[in-house]
């Protein structure tokens, strides 16, 4: 073993100066070269949706948007407040439910305006067996950015660190994955986006202990 | 001597600056921190109290930049010191004996009590005493209204405003700290 003296010796001759909001860069920085993986996934893999201009203009392209964004950005603070050692509050994560419950009252407007007939296809859409493993793969890459973010950065609840960081990954993926999906359901993107997003904050959890020790 | 936390502070803002001397001052100065809070924990395993000193003086320095200059700095350090002796039984899968487990649990406790207790108390050093007073008596010390009345000769509605004029008063202090 080292003498504690040679160690602090050495680790004295390398004081780089933080940056100022290193936290918040590193975080971001893991975030944009996950997502920059993620959206060269979605132009090789699944391509992106020819209509985009016209999907811009339309209400259902900003519901699916502000529902994931929304999510998205809780999980990224909640992500970032792990990133210190410190005890957290994160008692304010129930306003997570918020979104959830704005797009289920749309869905049910929705729901009221066409004959109950046409419930189930506007349910399951074209793609409900593919659309949450989707935005689980696309998250991946998301998911390990952060992991390189918080290499290093001071996690000590893993678990927790584990589920929000793929929550927030599953967010943001599902949010670039609009870039091709079509679907356009508020119901539809109520069950299987958050399934999808659901699982890789799952997945998060699940091996966040083992991948986050440090 | 023991380094002040405020001390230690003002060594750690000067190593995230790029201070090489200061960052080195910190790490010494917290060797005997580290070594007291380890060995207080860890009496059956006082071969490892070294290792875990020195792995948590590589994490406050490869992590510092997590450490947030407004907040204080031994609440940072010991976060890490214990998630490091926590990290260190699972590591070893060390099945601790449930006498041990209350040790640790025991002393966790009364770190943390202790450290509550002296923040509430330099709160409450700075109201008036009878708002103090009426405060510890009732809040801290479990006594009902009646018998803080009768223990510092006031009335009861005398306690019950200085209660709630102190608790006022505290509250603004802390949001306005906030």
């Amino acid at each position: 073993m080292m003498d504690t003296d040679t160690l602090i010796r050495s680790l004295s001759e390398d004081v780089k100066p933080v940056p100022s909001h290193a936290i918040g860069r590193r975080i971001t920085a893991g975030l944009v070269m996950g997502g920059i993986v993620t959206v060269v996934l979605i132009g090789w893999w699944l391509g992106f949706r020819p209509d985009f201009d016209a999907a811009m203009r339309g209400y259902s392209f900003w519901m699916k948007w502000i529902y994931t964004g929304m999510l998205a950005t809780g999980a990224v603070v909640a992500t970032t407040q792990l990133a210190r050692p410190e005890p957290v509050r994160l008692r304010w994560l129930w306003v997570l439910a918020v979104p959830v419950v704005l797009l289920a009252i749309i869905g049910a407007i929705e729901m009221m305006r066409v004959p109950p007939g046409d419930w189930m296809a506007m349910w399951l859409g074209q793609s409900w067996k593919q659309c949450p493993w989707i935005v689980l793969r696309l998250s991946i890459p998301i998911f390990i950015g952060l992991l390189w973010s918080y290499r290093r950065l001071a996690p000590t609840r893993l678990r927790l660190a584990g589920a929000v960081a793929g929550l927030a990954a599953g967010a943001i993926a599902a949010t670039l994955y609009c870039l091709h999906c079509p679907e356009a359901s508020a119901i539809f993107v109520l069950t299987w986006y958050t399934l999808g997003i659901a699982l890789a904050a799952a997945f998060g959890a699940l091996i966040g202990p083992r991948l986050l020790r440090w | 001597m023991r380094a002040s936390e405020d001390q230690l502070r003002q060594w750690m803002i000067g190593g995230q600056r790029g201070d090489a001397a200061n960052h080195r001052a910190l790490l010494a100065a917290l060797v005997p921190l580290l070594q007291a809070f380890y060995r207080r924990r860890m009496r059956d395993a006082a071969e490892d109290v070294e290792d875990l000193v020195q792995e948590t003086l590589i994490a406050v320095h490869t992590r510092r930049a997590t450490y947030d200059p407004d907040r204080p700095f031994g609440v940072w350090l010991f976060a890490i010191a214990r998630y490091k002796m926590i990290d260190h039984f699972r590591r070893r899968r060390l099945t601790c004996q449930i006498e041990d487990v209350e040790h640790i649990l025991i002393a966790e406790g009364f770190e943390e009590s202790s450290l509550a207790r002296i923040d509430v108390d330099r709160l409450l050093d700075t109201l008036p005493a009878k708002q103090a007073g009426a405060i510890r008596d009732t809040r801290l010390d479990g006594l009902s209204i009646t018998e803080a009345a009768s223990n510092s000769g006031i009335g009861e509605s005398d306690v019950k405003v200085s209660i709630h004029r102190g608790l006022k008063a505290l509250a603004a202090r802390v949001t306005s700290k906030g």
